[in-house]
């Protein structure tokens, strides 16, 4: 087992492996910004580093500068968390030929997976569903009239190099392929200065189930259930569950198998998550599959009993995989916490917290670098707190969840809370019955009696 | 003797009415000592302002060394006054060397003249040598750290007496 990791990373995540190392005895290493100086992660650590000025890429995307604090504090392993470099594969490669062992899967797993186009076609050669799709760049209506008929309608006509929803085009039926076709085509030019397009099976009302994967450095892999997290806003997901209240067991199982498959035939190493699209007849497509821990690893540690950040450093350390079958028992939600005005576009509300108190309890987990007369600093993302229920039942989380969040108490910023407890009593949530527009027609409402303590 | 403790000094020194504090265990000495007023009351290093965060001009810890080793280097009893000399700091994480080779003669001494451009030391990370270059003219008062210290980023090298 490794002697002494640095953590390459920051706020709840970087304390959450500190916690993790304390149960090996490893030692730690954390990396600080100018901005992070008064964090948990630098005080709870062995060691500290100060590597940069506050903005991350003169502190936390700066390679060079973390490699060297890793080598003046001779530690042997870096754990880069989740976002920053965490699927850097130039930052893998450079941990390993500077002696340190990455906690996470090799660089060509990063490489690989991280390509749009290699990863999908890696996953469809592995015999994993993936999306129906044009092979490559769609160049006439001609050409998008057969794609279209052989995909089956309806289909969307995407921007090769278009993000942000810009440069999309759905077609519900031939009739209006060529109008849609050519304003796409149009609009990618304006918008991306090119005008290739291609075109994927449209799924409706879909549903975003995610398999939490692992592979040992013997070979082994296995998954440890799915994750629903259909929540979003913007594509940024606000709240996790674990099961997913679409998936059943039958489903579950042709999803696992998928994920392995898909693992398998890329010899993955370490954490990962394969994400799917869900559509109302539960057909599962491959989406993207991320080579890191994620945020939400809580609510399948609360259903499986594992701790998967623990397992992370077992298998970077050459242990095998447990061979125990997985049995996900009971319901876990995750509720992001993040430092953003709900009450006006979530606005990012940044500053000190003048007071702060947690919830807790049994099946109550908070995992947070956030503290009475800390200061949120502008400069990272927004995310203070995972506030994560677990109960036997769906209900039951449901209930526990909002208790908690009513007693959350952050004061001085603007939180998420409020949001999140309207979430909560909402009669679609309630019932399960949402999928990824869900957040397009919810409003929240400013004026509540919740609000009023905050 | 570990940065947390000297952070906790400093802490509590800073809290308090105590003006200086000497401690000395193993064949270690820290001493820390309050300059004036200095540190702003009660308000973290970084107030509610979300600005670049300036060095704390408060109490004044006399080891220079933030990376922690078991064996520390002998700690020189004398706390610096910063307050009028211009700090060169280190801009990278890395090993700090004062002289081109091991057996070569140092960059710079105490009263050396230095100029903009002037190289003052090397600082290691990675395998490759940086060469630190002055950006004042002025004269060296003080080196702060010790040959083949770890040093981090923003870490006080060089006291200068500008010109």
């Amino acid at each position: 087992m490794f002697k002494k990791i640095l953590i390459a990373n920051r706020g709840e995540i970087a304390l959450r492996v500190i916690r993790v190392c304390k149960q090996f005895g490893i030692k730690t290493v954390a990396v600080y910004s100018q901005a992070d100086r008064d964090s948990l992660h630098v005080r709870f650590a062995d060691e500290a580093v100060c590597i940069g000025p506050p903005p991350s890429k003169e502190s936390y995307l700066k390679i060079p500068r973390i490699i060297a604090a890793a080598e003046i504090t001779n530690a042997d392993a870096i754990h880069p968390g989740y976002g920053f470099l965490a699927e850097n594969a130039s930052f893998a490669e450079i941990c390993t030929s500077s002696g340190m062992k990455f906690i996470g899967p090799t660089p060509e797993m990063i490489r690989t997976m991280g390509d749009k186009a290699l990863a999908k076609d890696t996953m469809k050669k592995a015999g994993v569903p993936v999306v129906p799709g044009s092979e490559g760049v769609v160049k006439s209506v001609g050409d998008a009239m057969e794609v279209g008929k052989a995909i089956g309608f309806p289909v969307i006509i995407k921007a090769v190099a278009g993000g942000g929803g810009r440069g999309m085009r759905v077609v519900r039926e031939e009739s209006e392929m060529e109008i849609a076709f050519k304003t796409a085509q149009h609009e990618a030019e304006q918008g991306f200065s090119n005008p290739d397009v291609y075109i994927e099976k449209y799924i409706e009302s879909p549903r975003h189930v995610e398999i939490q994967v692992f592979g040992d450095q013997h070979g082994n892999v296995v998954h440890f259930g799915e994750r629903d997290c259909s929540v979003q806003r913007r594509h940024q997901k606000l709240i996790e569950e674990s099961p997913s209240p679409v998936v059943d067991e039958d489903l579950r199982t042709r999803m696992g198998d998928a994920a392995i498959k898909g693992c398998t035939a890329v010899n993955y190493e370490n954490a990962g998550t394969i994400e799917f699209l869900v559509d109302k007849n539960k057909n599962f497509y491959f989406m993207e599959m991320n080579t890191r821990i994620q945020v939400e690893h809580p609510v399948t540690e609360q259903v499986t009993g594992h701790d998967l950040i623990k397992l992370q450093l077992r298998v970077a350390a050459g242990e095998k995989l447990p061979k125990r079958k997985i049995q996900p028992r009971g319901h876990a939600i995750e509720c992001r916490i993040n430092a953003e005005d709900p009450a006006n576009g979530f606005r990012p509300s940044p500053g000190k917290i003048t007071d702060f108190h947690m919830p807790g309890g049994f099946g109550v987990r908070v995992d947070t670098h956030a503290y009475a007369g800390y200061v949120v600093p502008p400069y990272y993302d927004s995310l203070i707190a995972k506030l994560v229920a677990y109960a036997l039942t769906r209900e039951g989380a449901i209930q526990k969840m909002a208790g908690a969040l009513e007693e959350f108490t952050i004061e001085g910023i603007k939180t998420t809370v409020p949001f999140h407890l309207q979430v909560m009593h909402d009669e679609r949530f309630r019932t399960a019955n949402f999928d990824t527009s869900f957040l397009d027609t919810f409003e929240f409402r400013p004026e509540s009696e919740h609000d009023a303590r905050a | 003797m570990d940065l947390i403790y000297v952070k906790k000094l400093i802490k509590l020194l800073s809290e308090s009415a105590v003006d200086e504090i000497e401690i000395e265990e193993e064949g270690k000495k820290i001493r820390v000592v309050k300059h004036g007023n200095t540190v702003l009351a009660g308000a973290p290093m970084l107030g509610q302002v979300p600005m670049m965060v300036q060095p704390p001009a408060g109490p004044v810890a006399s080891i220079a060394s933030p990376a922690m080793h078991a064996a520390q280097a002998e700690v020189p009893p004398t706390p610096p006054d910063t307050s009028k000399y211009h700090e060169i700091k280190s801009p990278i994480v890395g090993t700090f060397y004062r002289s081109p080779a091991p057996d070569a003669a140092p960059f710079v001494q105490i009263g050396t003249s230095i100029a903009p451009g002037t190289v003052l030391c090397i600082v290691e990370a990675m395998k490759l040598m940086n060469e630190i270059e002055s950006d004042v003219t002025g004269k060296i008062v003080k080196v702060m750290v010790e040959n083949g210290q770890p040093v981090e980023y923003d870490q006080t090298l060089f006291l200068v007496e500008a010109a």
